[in-house]
């Protein structure tokens, strides 16, 4: 990321959306709109006085809601660019003309609440999409009562609690009483490998949660974890490997098995009740905290991104292409990478990226600046 | 007129690399990003399998 922040060739577009696109490949231009931070963006220094001061706090997204942030914000502290945004739909100067607390306190001049949304224009040779992904909202599973039993939390939240840079600086305060979660269940596949939500496999979550399992074990050597799970996929390299160090080296206990039903004792703790189809025995398990690894989907707007660019979706929201061609869009000049054309994991996700690349590079005539002939 | 530059929709971990990539091999490469910052999930990992390398 930082490196992508320093090349000279890259220009980074932040807080900007695709609005239209026309021409063909080699040849296309697209409308986009550069949103308003209300800040000049090469004035701000990042100091972050404005913030602190700032009397207004709303959801921070970027810690899943866990913890807040103010009006005023940088989306997260090594995020690039390094400059603050307003967030107009809290800033009481934007919505009512009433505070400007931060112009006043910002010592670069850098606050500017007249700043307007600009459309702007961009004449490019091709154009790859790589949208990503976002998590399956599971409050709809409601046999796992997220949203209604405090201590069930999604897999994206669990990173967060995990992270020292996050809301509890890594500790597993769990949500009803910020009591340490020294015994922590996840369940795979929900909403996922599902006739009635998903159909497919979101390919990542079998690994996620055994890293997962492992930090709480390395933050914590009391952390006792379970995974439940229907099959596990670690078809990567040396993923399996992985998943046999998860139960040797973490004491990771790995139980095959749906969960049925997640219920609430009278501490908060989550009772889970499951049957282990090894041993065929219906039995129930009370947990300190439980994470849902819930499906992976295609970021929210990918639609009408698709519809801009006149690029085909499948049925689940995906980038359609053909097996043979997986960077390229059913637009010639169009390619597409990562997440957002099929479940995959990082190392997938780089790898296709630089395919991608590749493709475009070739569409465009392009060959490495270092120069080879073949004698 | 053609052009030779590339936009990037997108910049998280797939839409950097890819950039990142084309401007290695001379390409002006527009990296564009609906939120604030680059990044995209990854960002909001703490760490990655199967190294736990931390995801920044």
């Amino acid at each position: 990321m930082l490196d992508a922040g320093r090349h000279p060739n890259i220009k980074i577009l932040a807080y900007s959306e695709v609005q239209g696109l026309e021409g063909k490949a080699g040849d296309f231009t697209v409308q986009y709109l550069k949103k308003a931070r209300y800040i000049k963006e090469e004035v701000c220094t990042a100091c972050g006085a404005c913030a602190e001061k700032c009397p207004i706090k709303a959801d921070n997204d970027f810690e899943m809601g866990l913890k807040k942030r103010k009006a005023i914000y940088i989306y997260f502290p090594q995020g690039i660019p390094a400059v603050y945004t307003i967030d107009p739909e809290h800033c009481p100067m934007i919505l009512k003309g009433k505070c400007g607390l931060c112009a006043k306190l910002c010592q670069a001049g850098a606050i500017d609440y007249e700043q307007k949304d600009e459309k702007k224009t961009l004449h490019v040779g091709a154009v790859i999409v790589a949208t990503g992904v976002t998590q399956f909202d599971p409050s709809v599973v409601t046999e796992y009562g997220y949203g209604r039993i405090k201590n069930v939390i999604t897999g994206l939240e669990y990173e967060r609690l995990i992270s020292a840079s996050g809301p509890t600086k890594g500790h597993l305060y769990r949500p009803s009483d910020e009591k340490l979660a020294k015994r922590v269940a996840y369940i795979q596949c929900v909403g996922s490998r599902s006739l009635k939500y998903k159909d497919y496999c979101s390919s990542v979550c079998c690994m996620y949660a055994i890293k997962d399992a492992m930090l709480a074990r390395e933050h914590d050597e009391e952390a006792e974890s379970y995974i439940f799970y229907s099959d596990f996929r670690v078809m990567g390299k040396r993923y399996q490997q992985y998943r046999l160090r998860g139960a040797e080296d973490y004491g990771i206990k790995y139980i095959r098995g749906r969960v049925a039903e997640i219920i609430e004792d009278a501490e908060g703790n989550p009772v889970l009740w499951y049957e282990d189809t090894r041993t065929r025995q219906v039995k129930s398990l009370t947990v300190d905290m439980v994470v849902l690894c819930s499906a992976a989907v295609p970021s929210k707007g990918v639609e009408q991104l698709a519809e801009v660019l006149g690029i085909e979706l499948t049925p689940n929201r995906f980038v359609k292409t053909d097996p043979f061609h997986p960077t390229d869009t059913t637009v010639p000049g169009i390619f597409v990478c990562g997440f957002c054309q099929n479940p995959k994991d990082i190392a997938e996700s780089v790898s296709q990226a630089s395919g991608a690349a590749s493709r475009a590079a070739g569409l465009l005539g392009i060959t490495s600046s270092g120069k080879r002939t073949v004698a | 007129m053609g052009s030779k530059d590339v936009l990037v929709i997108g910049g998280g971990i797939a839409g950097i690399q890819a950039a990142f990539d084309l401007a290695e091999m001379g390409v002006a490469a527009y990296l564009l990003e609906r939120k604030p910052s680059i990044g995209g999930v990854m960002a909001q990992l703490d760490k990655t399998f199967p190294t736990n390398d931390c995801a920044i």
